[in-house]
């Protein structure tokens, strides 16, 4: 059985391809590895890529990042079959224990994917500005509710023509006040406050006063019902 | 419900060895996609007969334990089966802790008849995933075997239909059908498959799943186990685990 004095904060990681997953987790480790005991997973299309590019940033000890396969259903991995990657975390607690935090990187995939809280205590969902400015005001379960949001990369946006504002305004809006940080990794107040952010997670969730929150695989939809009223709502659960 | 894929399990970490074997050039990069439905065949008569042998015996083991008439017998007097993965003698009459020494028997049979350490390896790392989701579904499982620990998977995999009543025809039709399933669904991944021949393939090898029940059904015995082996998926299963770019664990 597990041991749960060995259990970390694990911290889910999630958002479509090429937003910068890999990176924001390795300035997290970078800036923290020294006041938390920390552990990467990575879920990959090939394996090991993002685990190898970590471990080769040499932020944090390489046996502390392991690759999960996820037999192309990155999805699936961190939503609908955990099981691998809960091993993985657990494994990993053992192993290096006690750690403060694990973070779990999904693979990158849509805009729908988000952590069941079987595996994860809190999430990340990560946009950035190249994407395009529209993509926080289409919302979505991750951008609308995980735990932060992050519009990444805003060094970039006079290059590709969006107004980060207005971005992270659209994304507060869509969140219902919940934090939205506007980061770059060329700027240091940004990362403090990212740094910020994970401490003080950390702290929460340590204390128990953190209830794991579900963005759901649905995001807040309209659809007729049977008298042909105009309904809208989310759902708890799957369909 | 152990026959169907969506079972939380990590089964969509898994190719039944396809993917190391397209690697190796089975499908011949698109051109020979039967080759898929043969694959699934070959392992019938080798691999998969010897894990549902297992879940077989397994089973009856299991199925042995639950319905043996109690004797009365101190717990002491079974010693302790050594393994840390098999259940401690805490019944009353031993009968389960003897289950469990069989149960590690059975898993010593099956691994000596895997050669690769790395298939033995992916399918314990399987039955802990198995273990885990019994444990919460199926918790009498937790008399024969310990929980979260790295049991075979067939052999996991007969001890829960000990426990839900499944009959042996039962257990080596899961095994089989899943084994056929898991090649034929990481074939869509792998090669230029259309779905619906996919379904074909698996439709087609009905009577091979079939032979392979009625064969190893009637096995009660761990000494008349199958110990028909697949050299060349053994090498593939060895070199995968060194492969850099790999879309499923085994």
């Amino acid at each position: 059985m597990h041991d749960h004095s060995t259990r970390s904060f694990r911290l889910g990681i999630a958002g479509p391809v090429g937003t910068g997953k890999s990176s924001l987790i390795a300035t997290v480790c970078s800036e923290l590895s020294a006041e938390l005991r920390l552990g990467v997973i990575t879920n990959d299309i090939y394996t090991d890529e993002d685990a190898r590019l970590l471990r080769s940033a040499g932020v944090l000890d390489p046996e502390r990042i392991r690759a999960v396969e996820t037999g192309a259903c990155p999805h699936t991995a961190i939503r609908d079959d955990v099981t691998p990657n809960l091993i993985a975390v657990e494994d990993l607690e053992r192993d290096f224990a006690p750690l403060d935090v694990v973070l779990v990187e999904s693979g990158g995939d849509n805009l729908t994917a988000t952590f069941s809280p079987a595996l994860v205590d809190a999430q990340v969902f990560v946009l950035d500005v190249a994407g395009g400015g529209d993509v926080a005001r289409k919302g979505g379960p991750g951008i609308a509710r995980a735990d932060l949001l992050v519009v990444n990369k805003t060094d970039l946006a006079p290059y590709v023509g969006v107004d980060v504002e207005q971005m992270v305004t659209d994304a507060e809006a869509a969140r219902d006040g919940k934090p939205v940080l506007a980061l770059s990794r060329n700027d240091p107040a940004s990362v403090a406050q990212l740094k910020e952010w994970v401490l003080s997670m950390t702290n929460v969730v340590r204390s128990g006063e953190h209830t794991p929150v579900d963005p759901g695989p649905v995001a807040p939809h309209t659809h007729v019902d049977e008298d042909g009223q105009l309904i809208t709502h989310t759902h708890a659960h799957a369909h | 419900m152990l026959a169907d894929g969506r079972l939380p399990t990590g089964g969509h970490t898994q190719s039944a060895g396809l993917e190391p074997a397209v690697r190796a050039g089975l499908g011949a990069g698109g051109d020979r996609l039967t080759d898929v439905a043969g694959y699934a065949r070959d392992r019938l008569r080798t691999i998969t007969r010897v894990e549902a042998a297992v879940a077989v015996v397994a089973r009856h083991i299991t199925v042995s334990a639950a319905t043996a008439p109690r004797r009365g017998s101190r717990p002491d007097k079974w010693p302790a089966t050594g393994d840390p993965r098999l259940s401690p003698a805490d019944d009353a009459t031993g009968t389960a802790s003897r289950a469990a020494m069989s149960l590690g028997m059975v898993e010593a049979a099956w691994a000596a008849r895997t050669p690769s350490q790395v298939m033995r390896g992916a399918a314990r790392r399987q039955g802990r995933a198995y273990l885990r989701l019994a444990a919460r579904v199926w918790p009498d499982v937790l008399r024969y075997l310990r929980n979260d620990t790295e049991v075979a998977r067939p052999v996991v995999v007969g001890v829960i239909a000990g426990v839900t009543g499944l009959s042996a025809e039962q257990v080596a039709r899961s095994v089989a059908h899943d084994d056929v399933q898991t090649v034929v669904s990481a074939s869509l991944k792998l090669l230029p498959v259309d779905p619906a021949d996919a379904a074909s393939w698996l439709a087609g090898l009905h009577d091979d799943i079939e032979r392979l029940v009625t064969d190893v059904a009637s096995l009660t015995e761990i000494d008349k186990l199958p110990a028909s082996g697949a050299p060349l998926l053994d090498v593939f299963a060895q070199n995968h685990a060194d492969e850099r770019m790999r879309l499923f664990h085994a």
